[in-house]
């Protein structure tokens, strides 16, 4: 819902999502409960009883969300095009980064189809898509040397943020806008923290003490997200993205604010089910669909901004763009959930 | 042909920069720093900004970084290829114009991207890139997104703040002029919105929109935009970096040029 809201530029609502208040922000609690829900699956039976079998299911599911980012993808650019054309606006073409695939679209295609080239906000299914063809791999490791799987992420991670390495986009120029081979150790917590064996028993076991010593990690967070403090980025290459608060390459300071939301959220979101129970399950619904309504909730972004444009911001377009964009997620999510397991065509599971 | 005239205008206008007794004498050896199509008035061209660092690491000789970010404009949509976008004609304006510097001109531009998303991506990109000059262009997008003016500003401001925090040179680079943009009030008032705080703040503001308001209303018959009326053509592109050029070298050279009124 974030996520989609941070996608309208300039709307009102903007201003209070999960980045005005934290260092992380959407996109780092989306990585770290889909390394979660990779947990659950590899320690599935299914999955223990035949990896091969498992291993395939993961490829396959990189290349069911590789579907839904071409999908997705194609039908942001319908949008956007029929904006164009309808509104005679042609600066709609060059939204979300589509420019490189309308004024190029030779080289724009082959872009899209090897996720070199990726439409703004919709930068999140290739990292997705890289991080489960890496999962066999991490499942692999973590079946053998349990604890050598953080190690090792954390290990790459720091090579990656020290050597600067990231995927090049193409043709436009440029890198990644989510590193995938940082942001794994983002997924590779997930994974852990949902075990109930290592840091996993860890975190559980001293659930309530984490909770305390993040509280001053987020207050720290507020503080720096509300007075726009970002360090100075120092002159020694190596050091600048273990210091920054660097998206792209996920660094520490991010990674740490994020853990901190996990260990406080759970305990606040159940002390609100108890009192709003329908609110909070509503949201849970949306949680437990987040690939479903990331995607859809992508569209629904790109058609707020468009409708912006046309109609103006203020507080009544955007609230209005709100509660259509939850409507639309809540469907989404319901459809997902209650609807399409009875139907033929289903939503790739996370 | 039409780099070969600027370089040797803006040779000239360094000569120019370089001698204040000639200075005095030849007011208008700036405003040549353009080939004939792309010629506009000093006021037109840009309000004056320090770019300390980057004229340090020239006078020392050591090779310098600069950083085009912003959107289409950047990115060159429009132009007839990727060799055309303003960068690649900056980097060979420059290259001749500062004969035995070494400077690097990369390309960081995404095609219709606000300013929010851009400052972000400005804090990820100097952390892995670290330029000496970072040309940002922007507001554009914002303006057609109707991001209102007061949120526009505090993106930009403290964006400033963490480029100045870090010691990196800025120049902004401002809208283009259309005469069809030239009605929408928004796109007016984020145009304000930005001279204000380039002025405000002494920043190196390129005035593109006064620059090509000058050449619509001057030479009617020259085309700056593509046939969608809205991205730049070649043409449009090669002037945007005669522009930048000239208002940079003018910076490093004269430390105050003369400031233009209009916007």
């Amino acid at each position: 819902m974030t996520i989609s809201i941070d996608h309208v530029p300039g709307n009102l609502y903007v201003n209070y999502t999960l980045h005005n208040f934290a260092l992380s922000d959407a996109s780092e609690v989306f990585v770290f409960l889909a390394g979660w829900a990779m947990r659950l699956v590899a320690d599935g039976s299914a999955a223990r009883s035949n990896p091969v079998a498992a291993n395939w299911r993961l490829v396959r599911r990189s290349g069911r969300l590789y579907v839904s980012q071409i999908v997705f993808s194609l039908l942001a650019l319908a949008i956007l095009a029929l904006g164009a054309v309808v509104l005679n606006a042609p600066f709609l073409y060059d939204w979300n980064a589509a420019g490189t695939v309308f004024a190029d679209p030779v080289r724009g295609l082959i872009g899209l189809a090897t996720l070199l080239t990726q439409l703004g906000y919709f930068n999140i299914l290739p990292l997705y898509v890289i991080l489960m063809l890496m999962a066999p791999v991490m499942i692999a490791i973590y079946r053998r040397h349990p604890m050598l799987l953080l190690p090792a992420s954390m290990a790459l991670y720091a090579v990656v943020l020290a050597a600067r390495f990231n995927l090049p986009n193409w043709p436009a120029p440029g890198a990644w806008f989510l590193n995938p081979f940082a942001w794994q150790l983002n997924f590779v917590l997930g994974f852990s923290i949902a075990g109930k064996t290592g840091i996993g028993a860890f975190a559980r076991r001293f659930r309530w003490p984490l909770f305390v010593v993040s509280l001053p990690i987020l207050a720290l967070g507020l503080l720096a997200s509300q007075t726009h403090f970002a360090p100075i980025s120092p002159q020694t290459p190596w050091i600048r993205l273990f210091v920054a608060f660097n998206k792209t390459y996920e660094s520490p300071a991010r990674l740490i604010n994020m853990l901190a939301l996990a260990a406080v959220v759970p305990g606040i979101f159940e002390a609100l089910h108890r009192v709003i129970a329908p609110v909070t399950s509503a949201f849970a619904k949306l949680g437990r669909n987040s690939l479903s309504v990331f995607c859809v909730g992508s569209l629904a972004s790109l058609v707020g901004q468009i409708y912006r444009y046309v109609v103006g911001g203020g507080a009544l377009n955007d609230t209005l763009i709100l509660v259509c964009t939850f409507l639309v997620l809540w469907i989404t999510a319901w459809y997902t959930e209650d609807l399409s397991p009875r139907w033929s065509w289903r939503w790739p599971s996370r | 042909m039409v780099h070969r005239g600027s370089i040797t205008a803006l040779v000239l206008a360094l000569a120019f920069a370089l001698a204040p007794a000639a200075r005095a004498q030849a007011p208008v050896a700036a405003a040549a720093a353009f080939s004939a199509s792309c010629a506009v008035p000093d006021a037109d061209v840009a309000t004056s900004g320090s770019l300390a660092g980057l004229g340090a690491k020239l006078k020392a000789g050591d090779p310098v970084k600069i950083m085009a970010i912003g959107s289409s404009s950047t990115v060159g949509i429009g132009a007839s290829s990727r060799n055309h976008a303003y960068p690649s004609d900056l980097s060979g304006i420059l290259a001749k114009a500062l004969k035995g510097s070494h400077i690097e001109i990369i390309n960081r531009g995404v095609s219709g991207e606000v300013a929010a998303t851009t400052a972000q991506r400005i804090r990820d990109e100097v952390d892995v890139e670290r330029p000496d000059l970072l040309l940002w262009q922007l507001g554009t997008n914002d303006a057609l997104s109707r991001v209102p003016p007061d949120q526009f500003a505090e993106t930009v401001n403290t964006t400033l703040d963490w480029l100045k925090e870090n010691k990196i040179d800025v120049a902004l680079i401002g809208l283009q002029y259309t005469s069809k943009l030239a009605r929408d009030a928004n796109y007016i008032a984020i145009r304000d919105t930005l001279f204000k705080i380039a002025k405000d703040r002494h920043i190196l503001y390129i005035r593109r929109y006064a620059a090509m308001k000058f050449i619509a209303r001057t030479r009617a018959k020259l085309r700056l935009l593509s046939p969608d009326q809205f991205h730049l053509n070649d043409l449009g592109y090669e002037c945007m970096a005669e522009q930048v050029a000239h208002a940079v070298v003018a910076s490093l050279f004269v430390k105050r040029f003369r400031p233009g009124a209009a916007k």
